[in-house]
């Protein structure tokens, strides 16, 4: 074989090789550039830092209608509502009540008094047990009077989510929230939640089903 | 080549070629080169060639504060060729007496997912495919086997009875084995004890992801995707500037707001405050209370001494 049939055959066999890399690229052999499946963007409750609910200081703070607070608008001054109890000693709410209470303070509904909180004379106000009165948007330290360690927790940042600035400055402030921000007072276990969506996997290689592994 | 090879006994050329052995030679050629160009057609879907300037790029220690105004606009300018928005990078220096801790409430935790997204929304993370930071793992009540874990639950209401969530992210390791690893010292960890990456400076080898005992590590294999309207323009040159395919990230504690002095942004939008972040260098942090008042502690996987800078924690 002399030189030219030589490169010949080289030159020819690499074009050969070439030609079917090219052949294999169009052809999509590797599976290169598929189309991925589209994932739906997540929906904007699961990444704003919404509280569970809106206290009454902060209706307050962003001028929200208060007339709901306003308790005199129905209830008489001087006149302390009754309490009724069922059969079972269980509170009754009353029908004006029962669409915002649900009396769940305290595991065996040990906490079932209104006026274990709330000042009979003046419903617009709240009391501690020693008989220091506060106003409503003070709740956090009528919690604080029964939940003493909570409270410590709570006030050295521990419990409760803080936000704005770890490094609090003058005009760099640490927020705070205050226990009804996320509590209800009436039913202060934080409710079940539907979670955000798991992750999407590049290549899905099993289905998890519902509550497995038990 | 050789003359005396040629039988014809036609014209020789100067270099002893004659024409038909130049014809059959320059059509084989053609041919050749031909298909050599078709088969680099993949080099021509390149999107993210370098330039020059970002190809000649310093290391992040060696950039002068000029450089790395430069290299800053760079990315500001490539940011917004690319997403229609002028971002403002800034790079960020670790705080003197700072060193950052984490601590996660496990009795809090209702395992909402909550942290995930918000953290993908703050740090410039893919859309498609996924990249998320944090991995919440739904445990068995009375276990913390790893083999049990699993990151896929999706049930109707969380938290589940039987079961407790630990999300899991970047650790922050104290001795941390992804940086021992890495060969070109594209990452490594600051004195405020945040383990970084420069992104420019990774080579995508993938080591740390593989020597990270927490799988806190992800990898772009792909170009990643994000909404126009969805980029946050506050950004960090090692925190969330937008990565390259090819590139490693994680959790870098929220590097654009944490060195601001603000709080990262899984723990600021935690429905249950079960996370806690701050200086431990200073004890009426809160991170300082937890760790001197509250009783259990785990350091996840705490027998590798990595020595975590992240805390799970339980109270009553």
């Amino acid at each position: 074989m002399n030189q030219n049939t030589k490169i010949t055959v080289v030159v020819g066999a690499l074009a050969v090789a070439f030609l079917s890399l090219a052949a294999g690229f169009w052809a999509n052999a590797w599976g290169h550039q598929e189309a991925r499946e589209e994932i739906p963007l997540v929906d904007s409750q699961f990444n704003t830092p919404d509280t569970f609910r809106q206290s009454y200081a902060e209706l307050m703070r962003i001028k929200a209608d208060l007339s709901d607070f306003d308790c005199y608008a129905c209830h008489d001054k001087g006149k302390p509502p009754p309490i009724r109890y069922d059969k079972n000693h269980n509170i009754v709410v009353p029908q004006e009540h029962a669409g915002s209470i649900v009396m769940a303070h305290g595991s065996h509904d040990r906490n079932n008094l209104c006026f274990n909180c709330h000042d009979e004379q003046n419903l617009e106000l709240l009391q501690t047990r020693d008989g220091k009165q506060l106003k409503l948007f003070e709740s956090t330290r009528l919690c604080g009077s029964c939940h003493g360690p909570t409270y410590r927790d709570w006030d050295a940042g521990v419990h409760g989510r803080t936000g704005g600035f770890w490094d609090a400055k003058p005009n760099q402030e640490r927020t705070r929230l205050n226990c009804v921000d996320c509590h209800n007072p009436h039913k202060p276990k934080i409710p079940g939640r539907h979670p955000a969506p798991p992750p999407h996997m590049l290549h899905p290689v099993r289905q998890v089903e519902h509550a497995t592994t038990h | 080549m050789n003359s005396s090879n040629s039988a014809s006994g036609a014209v020789q050329t100067g270099d002893g070629m004659n024409r038909r052995s130049f014809l059959r030679a320059s059509a084989v050629l053609t041919t050749g080169l031909a298909a050599l160009a078709a088969s680099l057609k993949p080099l021509m879907e390149l999107e993210d060639f370098p330039t020059a300037e970002r190809f000649m790029q310093k290391y992040y220690t060696e950039l002068t504060p000029t450089e790395m105004d430069k290299v800053l606009k760079r990315i500001a300018d490539e940011t917004e060729a690319q997403y229609g928005k002028r971002p403002h990078v800034r790079d960020l220096k670790p705080m003197d007496g700072v060193e950052f801790a984490y601590c996660l409430n496990l009795t809090r935790c209702i395992g909402c997912r909550k942290c995930v997204h918000a953290c993908v929304k703050e740090n410039n993370q893919s859309r498609n495919p996924e990249i998320q930071y944090i991995r919440v793992l739904r445990l068995p009540h009375g276990s913390m086997d790893m083999e049990k874990a699993e990151h896929h639950y999706n049930p109707e209401k969380v938290p589940e009875p039987g079961f407790f969530n630990m999300p899991v992210q970047c650790q922050q390791c104290k001795n941390p084995p992804c940086v021992k690893v890495c060969p070109v010292h594209a990452t490594w960890t600051d004195t405020d004890g945040i383990t970084v990456i420069d992104y420019d400076w990774c080579i995508g080898c993938r080591y740390c992801e593989a020597a990270c005992p927490y799988w806190a590590r992800r990898f772009n294999f792909t170009k990643p995707f994000i909404p126009k309207d969805k980029l946050n323009p506050e950004m960090a040159y090692l925190g969330n500037r937008p990565r390259r395919q090819g590139v490693m990230e994680k959790c870098h504690f929220c590097i654009q707001r944490t060195r601001d002095g603000r709080y990262p942004a899984c723990l600021e939008v935690c429905p249950v405050g079960a996370r806690k972040f701050g200086n431990v260098l200073d004890p009426s942090s809160e991170v300082g209370t937890i760790l001197r008042t509250k009783r259990v502690f785990i350091q996840l996987k705490e027998e590798l001494g990595t020595s975590p800078r992240f805390f799970y924690y339980f109270d009553v």
